[in-house]
């Protein structure tokens, strides 16, 4: 099954670049998994349809939300226990 | 460019009105009537063209909808027409999962917000309110503090900010947001004499004076109005009674001649220890007292109330000092008196009651009119009842009458009651919690007004007295 993580990004936001990178690198890692780039500034409407407040918003594929820069321990241990959890 | 609040007394409060570009907070503890200004204010922009942008964070947009409804507010037409935008903006939609970290902005909303206000062109935006919004952040300080950038860019549209905020009940302190904001309208409340009452101030104002006093903030059915809550009078010159001793005294002394007094009531008060107690008082002065009759003002039931209260007014009625004008027929039921609204047309009032006043003056006696207004508000068409009420009152004031008007202002709509405060000289606005009833000035000629005060009534003369 494909699963799919969004990323809620902004120009103003400072931590989105780094955050990014991380999501890109656990992504590239794990193969059912895809990640989506949404820069708010330019795609508004998804911003509404997904109701994002704050930026970085990260949406996992369960309907988990991580709000806020993270490093990379923290967003792995989020995915490792909302997404993986019950399947490997 | 400035926006009307659609209160008049609110604009006066803030220098003319809500300024393009400004941000003001709308602060109050929870109950105070913070959401019900905010609809207002929405309100009374949409009415003068200016599409409003709503962005509720407690409850779903529909529920703003019919929030509005219960105060008589049309607001779906309004967003059909593509003016008003009610939105509901929450860092947590139902159905989700949040983990937080301190590292964020709100970017998010404020590119939906502003997408949303340039869609309809909001020229008003309201935050309904930030409290809720940041009850949800874990990292509620850096939600704050980035609650500055959203200030700053939607302010920047050319746009009115209004954020809410519930303040705590002994908060004196300022808090963040004050110091963002260009005016803070703080809504507060006390109890009185073991009524709760609200009162509006302006404590904060950018580029013009604040308010240093507080106001009488009123809400009910008909929606907000605002009023002078307390105010010493100035002295008489020439002055009446009103024969209810404690209330000449909160007056200045009395009442002017010419004065049209409006007694607001609910539907269930008893105005008649008032009225009775007033119009024994100017019979004794031996005044020629004219009573426009209706089914809840007649003569058998006055005459009756007189008996049981054992003050005999059988001399003034000999003397023909006590003129019933009976407009709908007194021998017929409540029913059909409506009915029969015909029978005398209030030009014919106007001119018989005119007559009369001519009569009176012959003998040179001062008049007093008695008169229950809710009725004919009910039976005529709005335009008829308030050129009648206008009528009466020139005719009053150009032959240094007195008036006493009572209406059940719950019977009637906002607009008339406020077109009818308008034109009366003094308002007296009875109210009820529970068992206890409590009497109010809300506007006087002397500029005397007073907060609500306990009543008391008696079986005989006076029927009515005013504690503290
Ligand atoms: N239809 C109505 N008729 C009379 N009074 C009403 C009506 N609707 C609301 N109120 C009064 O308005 C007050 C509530 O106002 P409002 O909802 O604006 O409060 P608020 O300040 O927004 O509170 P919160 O902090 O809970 O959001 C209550 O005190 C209630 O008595
Ligand atoms: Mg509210």
């Amino acid at each position: 099954m494909e699963l799919k993580v969004m990323f809620f990004t902004s120009p103003t936001c400072g931590w989105c670049p780094f955050v990014e990178g991380i999501l890109k690198k656990i992504i590239d890692e794990v193969s059912h998994l895809t990640l989506e780039i949404i820069d708010i500034s330019k795609e508004v409407d998804k911003a509404e349809e997904y109701e994002i407040v704050a930026i970085p918003t990260i949406i996992l594929p369960n309907n988990q939300r991580i709000i806020g820069g993270a490093d990379e321990a923290f967003i792995r241990e989020q995915l490792n226990f909302f997404v993986f959890m019950g399947q490997s | 460019m400035i926006i009307s609040t659609g209160i008049n007394e609110l604009d006066k409060m803030i220098d003319g009105g809500l300024r393009t570009s400004y941000c003001y907070a709308i602060k109050g503890t929870a109950g105070a009537g913070k959401t019900v200004l905010s609809l207002f204010i929405t309100h009374g922009a949409l009415q003068k063209d200016i599409p409003v942008l709503f962005i509720s964070t407690e409850v779903e947009s529909d529920k703003i909808v019919e929030y509005g409804k219960s105060f008589g507010m049309d607001l779906q037409s309004f967003i059909k027409s593509g003016q008003l935008s009610v939105e509901k903006m929450t860092l947590k939609p139902q159905g989700v999962n949040l983990v937080q970290t301190e590292r964020f902005d709100l970017s998010g909303i404020i590119a939906r917000t502003k997408a949303k206000l340039q869609k309809i062109n909001a020229k008003l935006v309201i935050f309904d309110s930030i409290t809720a919004f940041f009850a949800e952040f874990q990292y509620e300080k850096t939600a704050r503090s980035n609650f500055m950038d959203f200030i700053r860019e939607i302010t920047n549209e050319d746009t009115v900010l209004i954020f809410t905020a519930e303040s705590q009940v002994a908060e004196e302190y300022a808090t963040l947001e004050e110091f963002l904001v260009d005016g803070v309208i703080k809504i507060r409340t006390e109890l009185k004499n073991n009524q709760l009452i609200k009162k509006i101030s302006v404590p904060k104002l950018r580029s013009a004076q604040p308010t240093h006093f507080e106001n009488r903030f009123i809400i009910d059915k008909k929606g907000v109005t605002i009023f002078r809550s307390e105010h010493p009078p100035i002295s008489l010159i020439e002055e009446e009674k009103t024969g209810i001793g404690r209330l000449d005294e909160l007056l200045g002394g009395g009442i002017p001649t010419g004065s049209v007094i409006l007694i607001e009531v609910d539907g269930e008060t008893n105005y008649f220890p008032l009225f009775l107690t007033s119009m024994y008082h100017h019979l004794s002065e031996n005044k020629g007292v004219i009573i426009h009759s209706n089914v809840h003002m007649y003569s058998s039931k006055i005459v009756e109330e007189f008996k049981r209260s054992k003050s005999d007014i059988t001399s003034h009625l000999n003397e023909g000092n006590v003129v019933f004008i009976d407009k709908y027929n007194r021998s017929v039921t409540a029913v059909e008196a409506r009915e029969m609204s015909q029978l005398m047309t209030t030009d014919d009032m106007i001119s018989v009651t005119v007559e009369l006043m001519e009569a009176f003056a012959q003998a040179k006696q001062k008049v007093v009119l008695f008169g229950d207004l809710t009725d004919d508000a009910n039976i005529l068409s709005e335009s008829d009842f308030l050129r009648y009420f206008a009528l009466q009152s020139f005719n009053i004031k150009e032959r240094r009458a007195i008036a006493y008007s009572f209406i059940n202002f719950n019977a009637i709509s906002r607009e008339i009651l406020a077109r009818l405060r308008t034109t009366a000289d003094i308002i007296i606005r009875f109210s009820r919690v529970e068992y206890n009833h409590y009497i109010e000035c809300l506007k006087s000629s002397t500029g005397a007004t007073f907060l609500p005060k306990i009543v008391k009534f008696n079986d005989t003369v006076p029927l009515i007295e005013i504690i503290g």
